[in-house]
């Protein structure tokens, strides 16, 4: 709430009691702890230049390091972070969208896309392999699983600490992990899509397939922006992000529009699912959840509960992670999200698209 | 049997270690902290390198040198706090709540890939193995594991009492004002980083023991055995026992594992589906932690604050000797003016 109180601080306005509180809250910014700052940034960027000095001496880059100055490679690694981030982007927008109408930080969100995955894979075998109904079915079960997660934990929950919610959202991540398991087992099962012939598209060099992927999350970004700018129910979402109990006075259905809210989140992040396992091809039932870091980091990186910044933010994290992995190891493009997330979260808490100031940051 | 009951009443044990630091960040200070699996697993990892010798040719990892176990013990623990240290300033710094459970989730996961990828550190996927031998040698396998037993329940019964000793101290209820009003504990001049900085790396080190008591009681160690999710056991753990009470803590360890070991002993897991056991152990785990959180969330012994002196027969003030009453305190021979100098 702090990181909403400060947004509001204009500059130049009489000192009311509210920003007398807004100004006591920042109390850790004394000019002593200002110059803390600077030491703590200091052993921040030395932990991370550790990280990507090992990173950099591993076996498989000194092939790549020989082509550094190649402009070829550089543009190539472009194009497939462009990719990364159209689907990261889907997951990312789904994931901030529930943050913003439940302020949770949902841990399982991950675990929607896997479900979305996973119906793709089953709609596959049963409906020869048509690529457009195993979209719809990814999409209908990712909303089935965000609403059922919603309705029996979300909401159950919804008095008490965001704190709280996160671990209980823990404990569902866990479940529904270990169902899709036992489910389909623990080996990977694989889509037989066809990855289509390898075009080059200006510098840039994309397969039929990843084209269609990229198309299909600009379709549905415009899709999400027409929803939440055009329509009631974006309005009354908006209005719910800001203040759920005054938008509730006003007379919006606040548990009906937070649930289609999260069938809305959970049908793009049972889409971005499928996506995403028919570009790596392969699936395991902890897909999902190796994607959920990624899409933690491209919306705190944006700004959280803010579905534009959003996006840019997994544009720009989609493409930092493809160029610094092409240049270290695919192996360690975690360890560079991370990096992304703590430089961040230390230089603008708020997101990279947000106006604001640095302050101490709590849900 | 009693082999049986030895080898799993010694890993509760070792992961009460764990549990009492883990609840000292997330109990005490409030901070979900999601990196602990990994000063726990930095623990083994360093334990094992320092004693078990040199690497052999396929094998390769830094300096594999051969301690006295006593020795590994002291240096795992310095390593696991230094390390510690440096995510702790980054996270601790301006980040609360959630957004501090976003950044250790995320170091965990870069930790975690970092060891695996990265070979010459600790071996990468196939990681370590050896025997850490805490005794020596020269002892049978029966006595060796129980007199290993004794010595763990040991640890924990040291560190319980260290914590708890922390826990009724100034130190103790100063973490738990900080925890429950950062603003208040400020005003009342009490430095809120500091505070959670030092409570953070004090359950580290508790970490970084248990790790290396944990590399004395395996022979191999590889990532497929810490990855990050294996927290939530220890998570449910304090759940069950009573979040912030060490009581409660030891008491929860002792429930989950032992009790999940041997419920789950009894479930079928054929051979055609090997991770049948395992999942439906996680998904009683994520059960257990959401109804614990919804309708428990004190757990079993709830905390308690205050300095317990009503209640001596439990608190371990013992340790501390008290000033004896013949020796007088000097009452204040002057009395402190009101006035201030200036006026």
């Amino acid at each position: 709430m702090a990181a909403n109180l400060t947004h509001h601080h204009t500059r130049g306005c009489r000192t009311t009691f509210r920003q007398e509180r807004i100004e006591r809250r920042n109390f850790t910014h004394s000019p002593c702890s200002r110059l803390c700052y600077g030491h703590f940034q200091l052993v921040a960027a030395s932990f991370l230049t550790t990280f990507f000095w090992l990173g950099s001496g591993s076996e498989q880059t000194r092939g790549v390091r020989s082509v550094r100055g190649d402009m070829n490679i550089f543009w190539i690694s472009v194009g497939s972070g462009i990719a990364v981030a159209a689907i990261l982007a889907l997951s990312a927008v789904a994931f901030t969208l529930e943050y913003a109408v439940s302020r949770v930080v949902n841990l399982a969100h991950g675990e929607i896309l896997t479900i979305g995955a996973y119906a793709a894979y089953v709609g596959e075998n049963n409906f020869h392999q048509n690529l457009y109904v195993c979209a719809v079915i990814a999409t209908v079960f990712g909303a089935l699983g965000a609403m059922a997660l919603n309705f029996s934990l979300i909401e159950r929950f919804r008095n008490q600490k965001p704190l709280s919610t996160l671990i209980a959202t823990l404990g569902a991540s866990l479940i529904l992990q270990n169902v899709v398991l036992i489910g389909f087992g623990g080996a990977s099962v694989s889509y037989s899509f066809a990855q289509g012939s390898i075009l080059h598209v200006g510098p840039f060099l994309w397969t039929v397939l990843t084209i269609k992927v990229m198309v299909s999350a600009v379709v549905v970004a415009v899709l999400i922006y027409l929803l939440l700018q055009k329509t009631r129910l974006g309005k009354a979402l908006r209005a719910i992000s800001q203040n759920r109990e005054l938008a509730q006075v006003s007379g919006i259905p606040a548990r009906l529009v937070v649930m289609q809210t999260w069938a809305v989140a959970g049908a793009i992040s049972g889409f971005a699912g499928f996506l995403y396992g028919e570009t790596i091809g392969t699936i395991t039932p902890t897909v999902g959840n190796g994607f959920l870091l990624l899409s933690i980091t491209a919306a705190v990186g944006g700004g959280l509960g803010r579905p534009y910044p959003t996006l840019g933010g997994a544009v720009v994290l989609g493409l930092v992670m493809s160029i610094a992995s092409t240049y270290t190891s695919s192996a360690y493009q975690l360890v560079i999200a991370f990096g992304f997330l703590v430089v961040m979260l230390l230089v603008k808490p708020n997101g990279l698209f947000v106006r604001g100031r640095i302050s101490t940051v709590r849900a | 049997m009693v082999q049986y009951w030895t080898a799993i009443l010694t890993e509760a044990a070792i992961f009460g270690v764990l549990a009492l630091g883990i609840d000292m960040i997330w109990g005490w200070a409030g901070d979900f902290d999601l990196s602990a699996y990994a000063y726990f697993a930095l623990g083994v990892y360093v334990t094992m390198i320092l004693t078990i010798g040199k690497p052999s040719p396929p094998v390769e990892y830094i300096l594999g040198w051969h301690l006295p176990y006593l020795l590994a013990v002291l240096i795992s623990v310095v390593v696991v706090v230094a390390f510690a240290s440096l995510i702790g300033a980054v996270a601790l710094r301006a980040l609360r709540e959630v957004y501090f459970s976003i950044t250790t989730l995320g170091a965990v996961w870069a930790i975690y890939y970092l060891v695996e990828n990265f070979t010459p550190l600790f071996n990468g996927y196939n990681g370590l193995s050896g025997l850490v031998d805490p005794m020596g040698g020269g002892l049978s396998y029966n006595a060796y594991h129980y007199l290993f037993f004794g010595f763990c329940l040991l640890v924990l019964l040291l560190a319980y009492l260290v914590v708890m000793r922390l826990s009724r101290s100034p130190f103790g209820r100063m973490v738990r004002a900080v925890r429950d009003d950062e603003l208040a504990a400020a005003v009342y001049g009490r430095n809120v980083f500091w505070t959670k900085y030092r409570t953070y790396l004090t359950g580290a080190a508790l970490a970084g023991l248990s790790g290396s008591l944990f590399a004395a009681y395996i022979g191999a160690f590889n990532p497929l055995d810490w990855r990050p999710t294996e927290i939530f056991v220890l998570y449910a753990a304090i759940l069950v026992g009573g979040r912030g009470n060490p009581r409660g803590v030891v008491l929860g360890s002792f429930i989950v594992y032992v009790g999940f070991v041997e419920l789950t002993r009894y479930i079928p897991s054929p051979s055609a589906r090997p991770e049948l056991g395992p999942a439906l152990r996680q998904i009683l785990i994520g059960l257990l932690i959401i109804l614990m959180l919804k309708f428990r969330p004190g757990g079993l012994i709830p905390e308690r604050l205050g300095t317990d002196d009503s209640r001596r027969r439990w608190s371990t003030g013992w340790l501390h000797p008290r000033p004896r009453a013949s020796v007088k305190i000097p009452e204040a021979s002057t009395p402190l003016s009101v006035e201030s100098s200036d006026s």
